[in-house]
């Protein structure tokens, strides 16, 4: 009986604490309001709802014994009762006050613990030195001495009751059970939905199927045409026995028809209501996981209002928008990108009070996050300040300091691409490194989450006036549609989201400028260039426009697509544009953890397998690739191409790893497994350069090294260590042994080597 | 093998120190008679043991890559899947021969004939997909055929030969007398190395 009673008290403190989150939100955001000062009646609706919550608050608490809440909500209860009274108004620092004892009651609900008596007597105690304060009225006696003594107040429980009797009568009963809601843990839900979205394979697998038995028929058809020809006098006189079999072909031939047009046409229906079903289910089930922005907002005014006053400024935030729904797996994942743009906002916008006058604006800053569902489904997030804005000259210098990009490179970015610099890991244009922020980390760890959702972020500032981070995401994780196109023999997916539009242009109307293709589209000028040679695909000629070329050169039409990412707007070549389909975007296995240019695959109705592509990665790639196609142009293919390199190490894939990347660089790879197997081979080999691992069996690197530089024919040729040790003693003994670099697989990255390899040759 | 034979010898030995008792006869408590009875009878159970039951095996898939045979052992494996179609990824490092379609899960397919430089080999029908995996890991092995299942005595691996073409010891187990090499199918799954992880191209 005693582990029931046990058990079955657990289970209550669990629903407690659901419950109690649920007051201590209210309770806070009722504050927030309430501190702004809003007009009379909006006041009074206000008081009366937060002293609602703290009452029902301490019902809750005293069901689950846990007294010091109870005792706090008593004295919060008594105060706004007479707040409520006496219009009396609250001054910051008793909003403090308060604010305090509501983060203690939240500390002790998600502790499930107590605090010291002795601080909980503290806060008591200057909790109702506020109304002491605006006891210059009399104040009957009776309540006095309820109020300092609230504990045993508290736990005698009702007593106090009677005392504001206009409350209570209202309220006790008033249970929060609201009709026609129940809850279910979330954990229950997440393979529901899973399983929903599954669904989705079969749907488009239905689609192909019926296309396939339409196929079926029109072969028939054929055959009925062909065996028609049979039926002619001409034939049927000349041998009986034929024409027999012709009649029996006849009929099996009509009523195998029947049957698959039957088939067919049960088929289609069959594929309609499944598909129509799927695609209700699966609304009906993301939108039980559709939560309102409100869900991540709650904290968020008094998180504002509490960082601001820390650093000593004034900052109040407003958010519109509230009641938009939204996946809940966006939601989580967009939590903490939503607060550091906010910490942003007040940590580099912000300024303290003084600073804000002088440049003629409230003392007290304004931060507005308004959330807005596009027409197209979209997620749009604007988060904007009325602080000093971001000035591009300091981003300009920040980026040269902390190493992003050199002057040269610099000089070549437009203004909104310089303001874009502020997402790259390691920026910060703070002086001084805080806990809130100046590490560099925060807006690029945004970046890379909304990326992340399928989402893109851009940011706009005019200095002097504010900043605003503009954000962009799918309202839903499921619905991601995408389009299919093909480039020679490979099929991608290219979501619709970043698709501006499709466009087939006369091959002409490509223009090349400074060595570089581009097209005039709406009066713009893009950039354009081959997705296959952005992916490093090759389409080998055939059905490409080279081929065409040479007969219609004038007229050969190309298709394009127009992506869009963030503020960048590239034109793509593709050789054809399958169809705009909805997608199921899997992972591609434990083993291919991340894929530059791919986000991930999907499965179509025939069962073929599709990359999607990454458009954040594609853009990035499409930027570089005429830089190092220029490059390589100009100098490496002749003097690089006959260069024999010998690639030694112990593991096979760090072997394989290293020989692929120098052989695509256009060298000669021999391999061995270590020192010794090294040796022999350099005797007999005329390499022009090694590049060995340490860490190896039988002789190491330093060894090799070290015994090549003894042997008189060997004593020039340049080595290159690459390996894991990190020390500073073994980078010097490499040094020593005679080794021409030394680089730490940490910090190892194709072009390093490269560059490395390049200088030494 | 070898084994074996130091434990025959050394029970000889011990049989070897009960001859020299007899001179002793006289001295020995029934007790102590007993207890060296008792011995003896262990050492001889032991010994038979040894020789048949107590023999180490695993189950191994025996498969083709090019000309060689290779095997892997079978508790690693989730399944065989005939490779009817695969999608090739670009960008990615050649040993990867790409993706495939498991029921509906997306499983990547190395080509290990990368990894031991043998010659290419047209793909076929044979073609089969060897998905192995642990907690951690999994991914498939292009295989050019699947030849049989066995059991293979661990104690009669031998260390592979450092071959001069490539093969290392890191992905090897060893090699059985009838010239199978035995992948260390734990070593292949922890091996970070294996693992695609492009931040940047």
């Amino acid at each position: 009986m005693d582990k029931k009673d046990e058990e079955f008290f657990k289970r209550l403190q669990a629903t407690f604490r659901v419950e109690a989150e649920e007051h201590i939100r209210e309770l806070t955001s009722g504050l927030i309001e309430l501190e702004k000062a809003p007009k009379f009646e909006k006041a009074s609706e206000l008081i009366e709802a937060i002293f609602r919550e703290a009452h029902s608050l301490k019902g809750a608490a005293r069901s689950v014994n846990m007294k010091e809440i109870e005792s706090i909500c008593q004295v919060l209860e008594n105060i706004f009762g007479k707040i409520k009274n006496e219009h009396i108004s609250l001054s910051a620092e008793q909003f403090d006050l308060i604010y305090k004892a509501v983060d203690s009651i939240s500390k002790m609900v998600s502790d499930g613990g107590t605090i010291a008596p002795k601080d909980n007597r503290g806060l008591i105690n200057q909790l109702q030195s506020i109304i002491q304060t605006h006891a210059q009225r009399k104040i009957v006696d009776e309540q006095t001495e309820s109020l300092k003594n609230p504990l045993k107040e508290a736990t005698t429980g009702a007593s106090f009751e009677n005392e504001i009797p206009v409350a209570t009568e209202r309220f006790i009963g008033e249970k929060p059970i609201q009709a026609g809601t129940v809850r279910i843990p979330i954990s229950k839900l997440d393979p529901l939905f899973l399983q929903a979205e599954q669904m989705i394979q079969y749907k488009i697998a239905a689609i192909q199927r019926s296309s396939e038995m339409k196929d079926i028929n029109g072969l028939i058809g054929l055959w009925k045409t062909e065996q028609k020809k049979w039926d002619s006098p001409r034939y049927s006189e000349s041998i009986t026995g034929l024409k027999k079999i012709n009649d029996w072909n006849n009929e099996r031939l009509k009523e195998l028809e029947t049957h698959i047009i039957a088939v067919t046409h049960a088929l289609e229906t069959d594929q309609r209501s499944l598909g129509r079903m799927i695609d209700d289910h699966l609304e009906s089930m993301k939108s039980v996981l559709m939560l309102p922005v409100s869900t991540i907002t709650e904290g968020f005014p008094k998180f504002v209002r509490d960082l601001a006053r820390s650093q000593g400024k004034e900052a109040e935030l407003v958010v519109q928008g509230k009641e938009i729904e939204v996946d809940k797996r966006i939601l989580e994942e967009l939590k903490d990108p939503l607060i550091h743009l906010i910490r942003n906002c007040i940590d580099h916008g912000i300024k303290k009070p003084g600073e804000r006058e002088c440049l003629n604006k409230l003392p007290q800053g304004k931060i507005t996050m308004s959330f807005n569902a596009t027409e197209s489904r979209h997620l749009e997030i604007r988060i904007s300040d009325d602080g000093v804005g971001i000035e591009p000259e300091n981003v300009r210098k920040a980026a040269i300091k902390t190493g992003i990009l050199d002057k040269g490179s610099l000089e070549k970015l437009n203004p909104n691409e310089t303001l874009m610099l502020v997402f790259q890991s390691g920026f910060s244009t703070s002086q001084m490194i805080t806990d809130i922020s100046g590490r560099g980390l925060g807006l690029a760890i945004v970046k890379e989450k909304v990326e992340k959702l399928g989402g893109s972020v851009s940011v706009e500032s005019s200095p002097g006036v504010g900043t605003t981070f503009h954000l962009l995401l799918p309202l839903t994780l499921a619905t991601f549609r995408g389009i299919l196109t093909r480039i020679g023999n490979h099929w991608v997916v290219i979501p619709t989201i970043n698709v501006e539009r499709a466009v087939r242009v006369n091959q002409k109307e490509i223009k090349t400028v400074e060595s570089r293709e581009t097209i005039l589209i709406d009066g713009k000028i893009l950039k354009t260039v081959r997705l296959g040679n952005v992916l490093g695909i090759t389409t080998g000629g055939n059905g490409t426009p080279t081929k065409k070329n040479h007969s219609t050169k004038h007229d050969t039409f190309i298709q394009l697509l127009i992506l869009v990412y963030a503020d960048k707007r590239i034109a793509f070549i593709v050789d054809e544009i399958i169809e705009e389909c909805q997608i199921l975007v899997k992972e591609l296995g434990k083993q291919l953890t991340r894929v530059w240019n791919i986000s991930g695959a999907t499965v179509l109705g025939s069962g073929k397998v599709v990359p999607v592509i990454n458009v954040s990665d594609l853009m990035k790639s499409a930027t570089q690739t005429d830089l190092s196609i220029k490059e390589s142009k100009e100098k490496e293919i002749e003097t690089v191409m006959k260069s024999k390199i010998l690639v030694i190490d112990d593991s096979i894939t760090s072997r394989t790893l290293i020989k692929n990347i120098l052989e695509s660089a256009g060298y000669l790879i021999e391999t061995a497994v270590d020192g010794v197997d090294a040796f022999t081979k350099t005797l007999i080999g005329g390499f022009d350069l090694i590049v060995s691992d340490i860490d190896m069996p039988r002789m190491n690197g330093f060894e090799l090294t070290a015994k090549i530089r003894k042997d008189k024919k060997l004593c020039d040729l340049p080595i290159v260590l690459v390996t894991a040790l990190e020390s500073r003693e073994d980078r010097e003994r490499g040094i020593d042994v005679g080794a021409n670099a030394y680089i730490v697989k940490s910090s190892f990255d194709q072009s390093n080597l490269l560059e490395v390899i390049k200088k030494l040759l | 093998m070898q084994k074996a034979m130091f434990e025959r010898n050394d029970i000889r030995s011990k049989g070897n120190s009960q001859h020299e008792l007899p001179d002793q006869k006289n001295i020995l408590s029934p007790e102590v008679k007993h207890s060296i009875l008792k011995a003896r009878a262990q050492a001889l159970a032991v010994e038979k043991n040894d020789a048949a039951g107590q023999k180490e095996f695993m189950e191994v898939i025996v498969f083709g890559l090019a000309t060689e045979t290779y095997g892997i052992e079978s508790k690693f494996i989730r399944e065989v899947y005939p490779l009817k179609d695969y999608t090739a990824l670009p960008g990615i490092p050649s040993f990867v021969l790409g993706i495939v379609n498991v029921r509906g899960q997306i499983v990547s397919v190395i080509d290990f004939k990368k990894f031991f430089n043998l010659p290419e080999k047209g793909l076929g029908e044979l073609n089969k997909v060897i998905i192995i995996r642990n907690e951690k890991m999994e991914f498939g092995i292009l295989a050019d055929n699947i030849n049989d299942a066995r059991s293979i005595a661990i104690e009669e691996l031998q260390t592979p030969p450092v071959s001069t073409n490539g093969i290392g010891a890191a992905y090897l187990r060893g090699i059985t007398g009838d010239q199978i090499i035995i992948l260390d199918a734990q070593r292949i799954l922890e091996d970070r190395d294996i693992i695609i992880n492009q931040e940047s191209t």
